[in-house]
């Protein structure tokens, strides 16, 4: 065990590298605070800067199991916490109807039928008919996992409402049931593209990590550990031009992933370097939009000059 | 050590990023987790768990620069118990010592008293410019300055010729002090104090009377008014209701249909539908209400994120629309445009109301909310509350709005006793709080 919360730091750090993660410190810092005071994390950042790895790579570095939660809007509790079978249920009071015969069998009078019928087991709502989905999952799984809830800024205000019980106390209420509590408390990580603002109550009751887009030695430095067969000069003028790109005024900037996209495409084309043409050919991996591919065609000889020196 | 903490929320608090004292809780216990030993590691987990948002992040990037930059050099030794200890009996010997001292003091054993002394006197509390001289003599008295003043001025007395080598060198010292001890009250007050005081301005405009602001004033108020409307449609922006068509919702469905025995009969929908109000606002420009139009108009043209159609209207005695010169035109622009074209007449409620219902009643139908700016003092003129009976019939709410404080309504010329009849609600509306709180009902009720 790591003695102070530094060494435990660094120890998230190098963690994280061996799963192909290259973190700053921040993130390594934000992990360590959320598994030491069980408190979740919301990422913001631009797309593609590795909120939703930084998820996968925490599950394979706690060897914990990942639940992952995809928000969209309409996402209610049916699909997010759980959901009666309903279909069971019907079947079950159809067999409830023939049972009662045998139930109430000699029954004298009202009364003690009544008696009776209160006294007959009900399971009607209970954990058998439960169909439990990834947060209640979470929360009941005793070996403890990561949550992430992705997109979060995608789903309607009504369901941010229902995390906020979750990520403060780790607890569910069901209404025909009571309230289920963690065990073990998973630690769960939110992310959000800000399409939308994010609720003050919401964002109270997490850390708040914001990821930039990287700097250059921090992304060849994450180039070289995911495509690892990338030769040095070609990793520097790669980071160099995506990083030139992103001074341009375009509609979407070139994220992490893009880069990481556009250095496999290079391998595999066998290249040493970058030289115009094949900048412009291989510009739609890095580049979304047709107008943004069009600004940066004028801008490539510069940028292939300036990633030189 | 919590104060440490207290002291930089309140800083935070200060350059505008929200942080609540649930907020204040986790960082403390963070902090009480790492420590304040390593200042990278204590800056990442404040980033951490205080700003939410980018904006925040960067504000808090400089606060903490400033901030702890200026704590590490004035606390890292005087929290060390056993120094300060020995500050103390330090100045407790003799207070010629403190003369001495002063001689030869370097420059950071000089900031080092400075903060001290500025601990002492709580120069945080500085709010307002005009505070600054005074905290500054308070902190030069905390230093014991007045001590040297005293010296020097005997030694005036004593020789009158030449100052001697001593007295030059104190002198010098001295006022090398009082430009430190300024200076440090300057960074004490855009820390602490600047802010506080855009917080307070923006508290006295809300809270005053809209007539009364004063028009060297008309951009600031402007900005809070984008703020509040920011907020409203912020609030307002996402409601929806639920509506009788689209996804089945197979939960509700099933649950309601129990008591028929598991037969669907009453169907439940998830398909909601976001509701936008439409409205028309008609507003008393005549000299008295001029002023009023101006921030009704700023905050309902700030909203149209919420509000699917606005028209407006002005008058003082026949009505102008003037919707289209605020699509070509900015806002400021189009306000005072407006102003200067139709204001400063006597008020005529009468051919208003006419002009409305003949313009656009046809537009006006069960979505529409009518919102009515004025004081409803007709100069004793006919008051055809027939036609706003008419306009209310039609549409879904018809709100008066009235800068006048409720105990002059109906007093001399108003009228507002016939009109309000044929309101759906009337309101007081004299400050931006009363028009930020109106008009969320407005939103709130218009669906």
């Amino acid at each position: 065990m790591a003695k102070g919360p530094q060494d435990s730091i660094k120890a998230i750090s190098k963690g994280f590298a061996k799963h192909n993660y290259v973190c700053s410190n921040q993130i390594a810092t934000a992990v360590y605070l959320a598994n030491e005071l069980d408190k979740p994390i919301l990422i913001e950042g631009p797309p593609g800067v590795g909120k939703t790895e930084l998820a996968n790579t925490a599950a394979l570095y706690y060897k914990k199991e990942l639940l992952r939660l995809q928000c969209y809007e309409g996402l209610d509790e049916t699909k997010a916490l759980y959901e009666w079978r309903y279909g069971k249920q019907l079947l079950y009071t159809q067999i409830l109807k023939e049972q009662m015969q045998e139930v109430l069998d000699g029954a004298k009078g009202l009364k003690e039928s009544l008696s009776r019928l209160m006294s007959f087991e009900d399971i009607f709502f209970s954990e058998d008919f439960l169909e439990s989905r990834p947060l209640l999952q979470a929360l009941t799984s005793d070996k403890g996992n990561v949550l992430l809830i992705d997109e979060v800024d995608k789903s309607d205000e009504e369901f941010e409402a229902l995390l906020l019980e979750i990520l403060s106390e780790f607890q569910i209420s069901i209404p025909e049931l009571g309230i289920r509590k963690a065990e073990v408390k998973p630690l769960v990580i939110l992310t959000s593209n800000n399409s939308r603002e994010i609720g003050d109550a919401l964002k109270r009751r997490c850390l708040h990590l914001y990821i930039p887009f990287p700097d250059a030695s921090l992304e060849r430095e994450i180039i070289q550990a995911r495509v690892p067969e990338i030769n040095e000069n070609l990793k520097i003028q790669l980071v160099a031009f995506v990083q030139g790109l992103r001074d341009l005024d375009l509609k979407k900037l070139p994220a992490i992933s893009e880069t990481i996209d556009w250095a496999r495409t290079l391998i595999l084309l066998n290249a040493k370097e970058i030289n115009e043409d094949l900048a412009k050919e291989t510009l739609n991996v890095l580049l979304k939009h047709q107008q943004d591919v069009e600004v940066v065609q004028k801008e490539i000889p510069s940028l292939i000059k300036t990633s030189i020196h | 050590m919590e104060r440490v903490l207290a002291d930089f929320v309140k800083t935070l608090r200060n350059a505008n990023v929200q942080v609540s004292p649930a907020e204040t809780l986790d960082a403390m216990e963070v902090i009480q987790n790492i420590g304040y030993e390593d200042r990278e590691l204590l800056k990442n987990t404040l980033s951490l768990t205080l700003p939410k948002t980018p904006e925040e992040k960067e504000k808090f990037e400089s606060c903490f620069e400033d901030f702890f930059q200026e704590k590490i050099s004035s606390r890292s030794d005087s929290y060390d118990e056993e120094k300060e200890r020995q500050e103390q009996a330090n100045t407790n010997i003799e207070k010629s010592e403190l003369i001495s001292n002063f001689l030869e003091g370097s420059s950071n054993d000089l900031d080092l008293e400075i903060s001290k002394a500025g601990e002492e006197v709580e120069v945080r509390e500085i709010k307002y410019f005009t505070q600054r001289s005074v905290f500054s003599r308070k902190i030069l008295e905390a230093m014991g300055v007045s001590e040297i003043e005293d010296y020097l001025s005997r030694l005036n007395l004593d020789k009158t010729e030449e100052p001697s080598e001593e007295e030059k060198m104190l002198r010098s010292q001295l006022a090398n002090l009082r430009e430190k001890v300024s200076n440090f009250v300057q960074q004490q007050f855009l820390l602490h104090g600047d802010v506080s005081g855009e917080q307070l301005r923006e508290q006295v405009f809300k809270s005053m009377n809209m007539g009364q602001i004063d028009r060297s004033y008309l951009n600031e108020v402007h900005s809070l008014v984008r703020k509040m409307a920011k907020k409203l449609a912020n609030m307002h922006s996402r409601r929806k209701k639920n509506f009788r068509r689209g996804k089945l919702d197979i939960r509700k469905t099933i649950q309601d249909n129990w008591v028929n025995q598991g037969v669907l009969f009453n169907l439940r929908w998830s398909y909601k539908k976001i509701d936008k109000p439409k409205i028309i606002v008609v507003c008393d420009v005549s000299g008295s209400v001029g002023a009023y139009a101006r921030f009704m108009l700023m905050f309902l043209f700030s909203l149209t994120e919420v509000v699917s159609k606005i028209r407006a209207f002005v008058f003082s005695s026949n009505l102008g629309e003037i919707t289209e010169d605020f699509k070509t035109n900015t806002l400021e622009n189009a306000i005072e445009g407006a102003l200067s074209k139709y204001g400063g007449g006597s008020t005529d409620y009468s051919s208003a109301l006419s002009d409305l219902v003949s313009i656009c009643i046809d537009e006006i139908d069960k979505k529409t909310t009518v919102v009515i700016l004025g004081d409803a003092r007709n100069n004793f003129g006919p008051d055809k509350a027939e036609l706003l009976k008419l306009v209310k019939d039609r549409a879904k709410q018809v709100y008066w709005l009235n800068p006048e404080g409720t105990y002059r309504w109906n007093t001399g010329d108003s009228v507002m006793n016939t009109y309000s009849a044929y309101c759906t609600k009337v309101f007081e509306c004299g400050t931006l709080t009363q028009l930020e709180r109106v008009i969320g009902t407005l939103l709130k009720t218009a669906i």
